[in-house]
């Protein structure tokens, strides 16, 4: 099968344009996050054009999401799903819950387990809804609105990303691309488990994503 | 109002998706109970997102996107989607509304189990159900390998402090514990347990009441 890979910032992961004035002119977050408004459009309208803007953005994004969790020979039909489902559930996108393209990526996890899970049994034998487990933000009610801070924190992580060591970005990718668990990317990357989960815990507090783990 | 969360650790897994469905679960309930979580978890799935914006793009196939319109306009109209309001929670779904009244496997004294690993096909984990009537004492033991435990009813107290319920904790072979059920209610847990409990007092251990 013959791939284009468009970018190449695998490569000169240092000098990824994550902060550079050009990117937060076209990618601003929160009320001006370009995508929720296009996603509203195809919710309240069915706004065919809003529907392609979004798939030319999305698209190739989530077809290498599909190859490189290693399902190369399903990454068009992956795209195509989560495209479906797009559509479909695009009346119950609340911008002040998710950004898009937080919004995006759940539905792009959620049908990644899903057809996993379906080429694994039949469906007679699953209990329970991948989204039982994984919930898509914003299709239950009673969630309360997001506060400021939340839609704040997609525009933060992708300033503070930049300032992370690389090591560090490589051990996440591989957790949210590669579909890995700690002990998988310390295996592959040969080293310790300690090592790889104080990595992702240093990269969490420096993104100031969270992070007290207990007595909060 | 939970006090023993998942690790970020944790939460970063299931962010990704790479939780098994009963590690999943286990973090799901709590999530329904714990705002506090559930916004960890936003901001991570936010993480998620950019990390997917910062990988290469793939060019997808040219006739996609009319295959995509071609199979909404074909698609029977179908009612749209709409938020729950009620949402059957995923334990009702795997266990129906009562909890204490499933088939119970009583074992030493205080504690009744229930295996319900056969809920999850295809999973290596042992899922099991644990239940500690009111007051009543659990044999002391220890753990091979990880337990990922969730309270669903009651509270229980160990040498670590006091679990309530919805929260959260995870054991290993370092944790040597006699939980108590404390309060008036039986304490139920769900556990995940990745190799089975190991007994360590001389008698309990000829009794082996967790192990097969």
């Amino acid at each position: 099968m013959m791939m284009t890979i468009k970018s190449s910032n695998h490569a000169t992961v240092k000098e990824r344009p994550v902060t550079t004035l050009e990117q937060q002119k076209s990618r601003p977050e929160g009320r001006k996050d370009p995508w929720g408004p296009l996603l509203e459009k195809v919710g309240k309208t069915q706004d065919r054009v809003a529907y392609h803007s979004l798939f030319e953005h999305f698209a190739p994004q989530i077809k290498y999401y599909a190859i490189s969790n290693g399902m190369a020979n399903h990454a068009e039909e992956l795209v195509q799903e989560v495209f479906i489902s797009i559509w479909r559930r695009s009346c119950l996108y609340d911008w002040r819950k998710a950004a898009a393209s937080t919004w995006i990526f759940t539905i792009a996890r959620n049908q990644r387990i899903d057809m996993l899970r379906k080429m694994q049994r039949s469906s007679a034998e699953m209990a329970i809804e991948t989204e039982d487990l994984w919930q898509i933000p914003g299709d239950s009610e009673d969630e309360p609105v997001a506060s400021l801070h939340r839609l704040m924190s997609e525009r933060r992580i992708r300033e503070s990303l930049s300032l992370l060591p690389e090591e560090q970005i490589t051990v996440i990718a591989k957790v949210y691309m590669e579909h890995k668990s700690h002990q998988m990317v310390a295996d592959e990357l040969q080293i310790p488990l300690g090592t790889v989960k104080s990595r992702v815990r240093l990269a969490l507090n420096k993104l100031k994503v969270i992070l007290q783990d207990q007595n909060v | 109002m939970t006090r023993h969360h998942p690790d970020s650790l944790s939460l970063m897994d299931y962010s990704a998706g790479n939780l098994s469905e009963p590690h999943a679960l286990c973090i799901r309930l709590h999530l329904d109970q714990c705002s506090h979580c559930r916004s960890r978890v936003e901001t991570l799935e936010s993480l998620g997102a950019v990390m997917m914006d910062q990988q290469p793009k793939v060019t997808v196939s040219d006739t996609s996107f009319d295959q995509l319109l071609a199979r909404i306009d074909s698609a029977p109209a179908e009612p749209a989607p709409v938020a729950k309001t009620l949402r059957l929670s995923p334990l009702q779904k795997l266990l129906g509304d009562d909890i204490n009244e499933l088939p119970w496997k009583r074992q030493l004294g205080d504690v009744s189990i229930l295996d319900i690993t056969e809920k999850f096909p295809g999973q290596r984990e042992r899922v099991v159900l644990q239940k500690l009537v009111a007051g009543g004492k659990a044999p002391a033991h220890t753990h091979r390998g990880n337990e990922t435990t969730i309270v669903l009813q009651g509270a229980f107290a160990d040498q670590k402090g006091v679990f309530n319920q919805w929260d959260f904790v995870v054991l290993n072979e370092q944790d040597e514990h006699k939980p108590v059920a404390v309060g008036c209610e039986d304490c139920i847990t769900l556990s995940v347990l990745s190799a089975p409990l190991k007994l360590t007092g001389t008698f309990t251990r000829m009794l082996n009441p967790f192990i097969r």
